[in-house]
């Protein structure tokens, strides 16, 4: 599913997508970035609260297309230019973790029935 | 009580000692006048007769730890030999010659029967590491020296917080939220992550005996839990307390350092100086003292940088338990 | 739903069995940061975590969760069991990943 596509599934706030044709293949959940390092699937959109530069960093790394930063925490300018920097598409959401999860879900679920 | 002969030259101190001020707690100055000398001191001695050398004296230091030993033969006290004795002797090539010949006579000496107040205003006064401990014989029966004293005193003071928790408990009986009294005092290490959240948890499990109110159970034990983990995490470790009285239930961190620059940017949501290791350990995004001031009724922090922090948290409590 | 239950959806070993084993889940909870933990106020929750610390459970404890799930497969330390044994929390682990640990519970929550 493209990230412009999951973002209106969700209904979420875009604040950074600089390739919204991204494709976005699954979520990972993790507030630990050493986890994220280890586990995160290539094309994952990464659905977090550590709204920070080195979140950023993580994602290059491992290939997520997206951080989803939680509970509505404020991005950081460096943060933001991170991501630009990088390609990697921010959103914010007051949902928690699980909800967020949860919306993906659904929308990446819906895409395959419909696949 | 002085030995026969006159003090060497120390000018007596005027500051006053532990118990001496006035201010010093109840309990503190009921135990340092309930124990004795006796009860205190270390009897089991490691003594050198007269003809021993200053060089058995020094070796018996070396290997029993001890900073002093006492010259006495079946019981009859003649001085003592002391670190700084032993110096001189090295100094002035006296080393093998006999402890009679080189120990410190002009001693101050306590008695065991003596109440361990009088023992504080010696320290105080005299300045000696350690004092010989005679009984109304005049015979040697042990030396006590300034750990002898606090490790005694924590015991004591230690049994007396259980008895005093215990008891009190007991009182509930009329109802009403002005009989019931806790309290509980618990350390808290730097970086102790092993037991970091423990004394939260202890604290829970004790309000959930009691049968408090389960809002306010939840409420004093967020408080507890973060500012226990402030302690750990932030501070170079304190001592966390709580205590309930008359309807309200006080949770106090207190740390002796590094002291908070800022006080108003700390209470802030999401601002921490925690480093990394520290957050992957799931611990500092910065909203411990927010929460803390969210589930409070009262909330006082003051903090000077280098002398430490105290963070107060009051929760009122309604429904007591009878 | 209870945290047996649960337990059984997501595949899960459960390590300690806890107070909580027949309490009813209502909400899940799925973080790694304690202090985000520390803001619920729901007495009913299930902690979903990657983090595999003592102080995942005492931090439980303290907001009377009904259990932790621990989740990747990630093996946990035996202080961890120690630790729930004396809160009497209940600890599984899943192989599970975290996103679909939430999935599969909400899953199951919701085709009742």
């Amino acid at each position: 599913m493209t990230l412009d596509a999951l973002i209106t599934a969700c209904g979420w706030v875009p604040v950074l997508v600089p390739d919204p044709v991204a494709d976005a293949s699954g979520a990972y959940v993790s507030d630990l970035l050493s986890d994220v390092m280890a586990h995160c699937p290539d094309g994952a959109v990464l659905i977090t609260v550590q709204n920070h530069v080195n979140t950023v960093a993580v994602c290059t790394l491992v290939g997520a297309p997206a951080i989803v930063i939680v509970h509505s925490r404020d991005i950081p300018e460096e943060m933001r230019a991170a991501a630009l920097r990088e390609g990697v598409a921010l959103l914010r959401t007051p949902d928690d973790q699980f909800h967020a999860a949860l919306k993906i879900g659904t929308a990446l679920g819906i895409e395959k029935e419909e696949t | 009580m002085s030995a026969p002969g006159s003090q060497s030259s120390v000018v007596p101190d005027e500051r006053p000692a532990l118990g001496e001020t006035g201010n010093d707690p109840l309990v503190l100055l009921e135990l340092i006048q309930r124990l004795k000398v006796r009860d205190v001191m270390t009897s089991d001695l490691v003594t050198l007769p007269r003809a021993a050398s200053m060089q058995q004296a020094q070796e018996l230091m070396r290997q029993k730890k001890i900073s002093g030993v006492p010259v006495e033969e079946n019981g009859r006290f003649f001085g003592l030999v002391s670190i700084d004795d032993i110096i001189r002797a090295l100094v002035a090539g006296t080393i093998h010659e006999s402890c009679g010949r080189h120990m410190t006579t002009k001693l101050v000496v306590l008695e065991d029967d003596m109440p361990l107040s009088f023992a504080l205003r010696y320290f105080d006064r005299y300045h000696y590491g350690r004092f010989p401990v005679l009984n109304r014989d005049r015979r040697l029966v042990g030396i006590i020296c300034q750990r002898d004293i606090n490790r005694a005193l924590l015991v004591e003071l230690t049994r007396e917080l259980h008895r005093l928790e215990s008891d009190s408990v007991q009182q509930g009986g009329d109802g009403g939220a002005g009989s019931l009294y806790l309290l509980r005092e618990f350390p808290i290490c730097k970086y102790d992550f092993e037991n970091a959240g423990k004394a939260a948890n202890q604290i829970k499990q004790v309000l959930q005996e009691k049968k408090f109110p389960p809002k306010v159970i939840r409420r004093i034990a967020v408080a507890a839990y973060e500012l226990e983990i402030n302690l750990c995490v932030h501070s170079d470790g304190g001592v966390l307390s709580w205590q309930v009285s008359n309807g309200r239930a006080e949770v106090i961190a207190r740390d002796a350092g590094p002291g908070i620059e800022d006080v108003e940017w700390a209470c802030r949501d999401g601002t921490s100086t925690a480093n990394e290791w520290i957050r992957s350990l799931g611990f500092g995004a910065g909203m411990g003292l927010v929460n803390v001031r969210r589930v409070s009724d009262e909330f006082e922090i003051t903090s000077k940088k280098s002398s430490g922090t105290t963070v107060k948290s009051v929760i009122y409590i309604e429904g007591m338990p009878s | 739903m209870t945290m047996s239950e649960v337990a059984g959806v997501l595949q899960a070993e459960v390590l300690v069995k806890g107070d909580g084993m027949l309490r009813r889940v209502g909400h899940v909870m799925a973080s790694d940061l304690m202090s985000d933990v520390l803001l619920v106020d729901e007495e009913d929750m299930l902690l979903l975590t990657s983090l595999a610390s003592d102080q995942v459970l005492r931090t439980a404890q303290i907001v009377g969760a009904v259990g932790v799930v621990v989740v990747n497969g990630k093996p946990l330390p035996s202080s961890m069991v120690n630790v729930a044994n004396d809160l009497h929390m209940t600890l599984a682990t899943s192989r599970l990943s975290k996103y679909d640990a939430c999935v599969a519970v909400h899953k199951a929550l919701h085709s009742l």
